[in-house]
């Protein structure tokens, strides 16, 4: 029955999201004016597409205006619609906003100024100018820019020494780190690595453990990494989507009370509490078969396997924390490559426990445990976290993305 | 005077509790019975242990005298004994 409940909610955690399409119902379109054989055009052509599926609703539209002397045309009547003096390749227009080049930095402009436009008024001023109907005074390209200005503003600092400091990367780059460590102190599947590394010890063969328990850890901090990754995908598809939104706070709500009732309930004493007897002994009786395979490379790929299932199974226990930092990631609009950094980030702060745990056993050949005194704090900030990112997705999700303005 | 420790190896809180253990067996004079939550389990069920470990049972003769459950310091658990010896 439990297994039933945990198979259930992992479906709709991960699966369920995969079907729901699309951000807003408001329909946009973004103008990109470039130049066959421009490498900032490419970049920004390639940039396009790349978020093409992440807004269903935005209709993107290419003109040529090296060799396409109609798109010149068009361009030139835009440049003077918006004032624009200093003319070139790539300019890029979404409602009243235009954004010149493309270079460090544009792609969350631009992405800035669809996402404002999906929640602001928006007008085509481009088929105005299309279909002469353009009015100068109705360009309202203060609005988006102010909007720029302001964050930029409580944004950047400047710091001796390293110069400006953009408070966002800090923030996301300590988020990571911190609740990494937290999470790695959540005794979801701490008690499994302590199962594998007593049994190992009995074999007194220190390569032979090295190589089963490391195996273990990263296995295991793969999968954790590609679930992250992997919900990363989807909640960027879905997270503007308010109900999906106001569903992730409300997840992050419960597994916040969670916390902190466990916590409450562990403050007066310390101890751990006993994992369900048909999961302990199904996990003991793998570990202890593949622990005592002859042949090495079965016994990995026997490790691998249990890491992995491991993993899946205490994700319903531990889902709590990746979930709430996953959806930090996601509002911020950081690149791909910067969402895999951070979540990298996250992963090692979260390995780093069970590193210290395994390594001290190697190299000592005996087993220590720690506390349940920390577990009992992961508990207790995991909680608070929780329930700090709830509260403000539903009411404040600006101060999530760093804008106390 | 006796005393039975139930724990467990996947247990991080009985681990913590094992230097402990032994300090408290090279300082003071007791029968001291040690078990495993999987390895006897039959024997452990005999004492009901609950479900938060490490358990230390106390005993004189054969009647339990208390328990102590969970992690503990050194000086907690030797103000205890000595309460009983």
């Amino acid at each position: 029955m439990k297994r039933w409940i945990i198979g259930l909610f992992l479906f709709f955690l991960f699966f369920v999201p995969l079907w729901v399409q699309g951000k807003e119902e408001k329909e946009i379109t973004l103008y990109l004016f470039h130049g066959d054989g421009c490498p900032h055009c490419a970049a920004e052509l390639e940039f396009l597409d790349s978020i093409q599926e992440e807004y269903p609703t935005l209709t993107i539209k290419k003109y040529e205006v090296w060799y396409n002397d109609e798109n010149a045309e068009l361009l030139s009547k835009v440049e003077e619609a918006f004032s624009i003096t200093r003319s070139g390749v790539p300019t890029t227009i979404v409602g009243d906003t235009n954004i010149m080049g493309f270079g460090s930095g544009s792609d969350i402009k631009i992405r800035n100024a669809i996402d404002y436009y999906l929640e602001h008024e928006y007008t085509d001023q481009i088929a105005k100018i299309q279909d002469g109907t353009f009015v100068k005074e109705d360009l309202h390209s203060e609005a988006f820019q102010k909007e720029e200005e302001k964050s930029d503003e409580s944004l950047s600092v400047e710091m001796p020494v390293v110069g400006n400091v953009n408070l966002k990367n800090i923030s996301l780059m300590s988020a990571a780190v911190i609740i990494g460590l937290i999470d790695g102190f959540n005794p979801c599947a701490m008690w499994i690595l302590l199962f594998l590394i007593s049994v190992l010890i009995g074999m007194k063969d220190k390569k032979r453990m090295l190589l089963i328990g490391l195996t273990f850890l990263f296995t295991s901090a793969f999968v954790y990494l590609l679930i992250m990754l992997s919900w990363i995908q989807i909640a960027v598809k879905i997270t503007t989507i308010i109900w999906v939104r106001n569903l992730i706070a409300v997840v992050a709500l419960i597994g916040g009370f969670v916390n902190l009732r466990s916590y409450i309930r562990s403050r007066n004493s310390s101890g751990c509490e006993v994992v369900d007897d048909k999961k302990r002994k199904t996990i003991f009786h793998k570990i202890r078969k593949f622990t005592h395979e002859k042949r090495l490379l079965f016994a990995l790929f026997g490790v691998i396997v249990l890491a992995i299932s491991v993993n899946m199974v205490e994700l319903a226990c531990s889902a709590g924390l990746p979930l709430v930092f996953t959806e930090l990631l996601v509002l911020n609009h950081t690149s791909s490559i910067m969402k895999f950094f951070y979540t990298l980030l996250y992963i090692i702060f979260f390995l780093f426990d069970d590193l210290v745990v395994f390594f001290i056993a190697v190299f000592t050949m005996k087993i220590t445990g720690i506390s349940t005194k920390y577990n009992k704090y992961s508990h207790l900030l995991g909680g608070i976290i929780m329930l700090l990112v709830g509260v403000l997705l539903l009411i404040k999700p600006e101060w999530l993305m760093f804008q106390f303005k | 005077m006796k005393i039975v420790k139930i724990g467990a190896i996947w247990c991080g809180g009985c681990l913590v509790m094992n230097k402990v253990w032994n300090q408290l067996q090279k300082n003071y004079d007791f029968e001291a019975i040690e078990l495993d939550y999987d390895m006897d389990e039959e024997e452990v069920l005999q004492y009901s242990p609950g479900d938060i470990l490490p358990v230390f049972i106390f005993y004189n003769g054969n009647q339990e005298l208390f328990r102590m459950i969970g992690e503990h310091s050194y000086q907690e658990m030797e103000e205890k004994l000595k309460e009983v010896l």
